[in-house]
């Protein structure tokens, strides 16, 4: 297959983030198979397994999945300017349509009890997804002792003490780390293998 | 807000959101509607029903939307770029020494307490919902303080039950479990729901 122009190359990337934020609902893992479909099948430019890799990393370095992913695609596929060209491709319309809703429904604050109401059933619907992304998160994340605790202590410290969330989530680095190091202590000195490490 | 401590504001979200839209939701409640008081519980709580059966990612969208409120379209615009920043200039990197050292003690043991202290901001996201759909205000922990220190707790007056918001919120994680609607169509249904059932 002849080498295809760069621009070409930055047009795809743009157009097919522009078109996984316009037509997927929902983000994180339900953009996965377009980006399969067009990356990886229709021009071979990852790999299944590159794929995956992303899943895993988009999900451990900050900010938002979706525009992580475009980062992570566009600069495999055409390195700074591909990360660009992804990057504004996911923004894009979300911002076009969100201020096109904010120009005409400014305080988002209905007076229409009708309208009220489908609110209040949508917010109702929203605390059900939250629950269940709650739930099948923890059942991924809580392995032992150590994530039940600082899971616990973050949650009392957002919930009853009103610490803010950044502090919550910096306070956790360190924990991970001394963690991580004190189960290194107590294995490393089993030189046989580490038969009896925790684990 | 003046335009520049919004971009700075979005860009510290942008650098401490790990794992997707739900984690970011009680981030932008601790600045945007307890500290800053930009925008109140239930409008909040509009916006994140709207950012979800709106295309795109929810920090986008909500971005977008509080952007707009504080400074126009060129606050729309600075908050989105503001929150996707961190991920265009660390995200290489960090895709790229995550990958490298993922393995390594320090990162692997930053991760192992990011993990569990985004989940308990999960958790704590569900609560604040459920202060706006499953009951009438913010749940009122702190009466379980008053209720250890003194026997009694007082309860907030305009704090109730909502039937109808616990009804979708219960048929919601029923269809849920046993069937695969998408997500958009469980909130078109509940949008339904709630105008007939939260008058």
């Amino acid at each position: 297959m002849p080498e295809m122009p760069y621009w070409k190359k930055l047009w795809i990337l743009f157009f097919t983030f522009a078109r996984i934020a316009t037509l997927v609902v929902g983000g994180g893992y339900a953009i996965l198979p377009v980006v399969e479909e067009t990356f990886s099948k229709k021009y071979n430019w990852l790999s299944s397994e590159e794929l995956l890799d992303m899943m895993g990393l988009v999900q451990t370095v900050p900010g938002i999945i979706a525009c992580n992913s475009a980062i992570y695609v566009g600069r495999r596929v055409a390195g700074f300017g591909g990360i660009l060209a992804a990057a504004f491709g996911v923004c894009l319309p979300s911002v076009l349509i969100i201020l096109t809703i904010a120009m005409f429904f400014p305080d988002l604050n209905p007076e229409n009890p009708w309208l009220l109401g489908a609110f209040r059933g949508v917010r109702s619907c929203v605390t059900a997804l939250v629950t269940m992304a709650a739930f099948r998160m923890a059942k991924k994340v809580l392995k032992s002792w150590f994530e039940y605790t600082i899971a616990a202590a973050a949650l009392i410290l957002v919930l009853l003490c009103k610490v803010e969330p950044v502090y919550v989530i910096l306070g956790a680095m360190p924990c991970g780390v001394l963690y991580a190091w004190y189960k290194s202590m107590r294995t490393a000195p089993a030189p046989d293998g580490g038969k009896d490490g925790a684990e | 807000m003046n335009l520049s401590t919004l971009f700075l504001v979005f860009v510290k979200f942008g650098c401490i959101s790990f794992g997707g839209g739900f984690v970011l939701v009680p981030i932008l409640i601790a600045e945007m509607v307890e500290k800053r008081q930009v925008i109140s519980m239930d409008v909040f709580g509009n916006l994140v029903s709207i950012a979800q059966v709106t295309p795109g990612p929810i920090g986008i969208n909500a971005a977008t939307y509080i952007g707009y409120l504080q400074g126009g379209v060129a606050g729309a615009v600075l908050a989105s770029l503001g929150l996707v920043f961190p991920s265009l200039v660390l995200g290489p990197l960090a895709f790229y020494s995550i990958a490298r050292w993922k393995d390594s003690l320090p990162v692997s043991g930053m991760l192992k307490g990011i993990r569990p202290a985004s989940l308990a901001l999960v958790f704590f996201a569900m609560f604040l919902f459920m202060g706006m759909s499953v009951f009438t205000a913010r749940i009122p922990l702190e009466a379980l303080f008053d209720l250890v220190k003194t026997g009694t707790a007082s309860i907030p007056a305009d704090f109730r039950l909502s039937f109808g918001g616990l009804t979708i919120f219960l048929a919601v994680l029923l269809l849920m479990w046993k069937t695969k609607l998408s997500s958009t169509i469980l909130i078109l249904l509940s949008a339904a729901a709630g105008a007939l059932l939260c008058r």
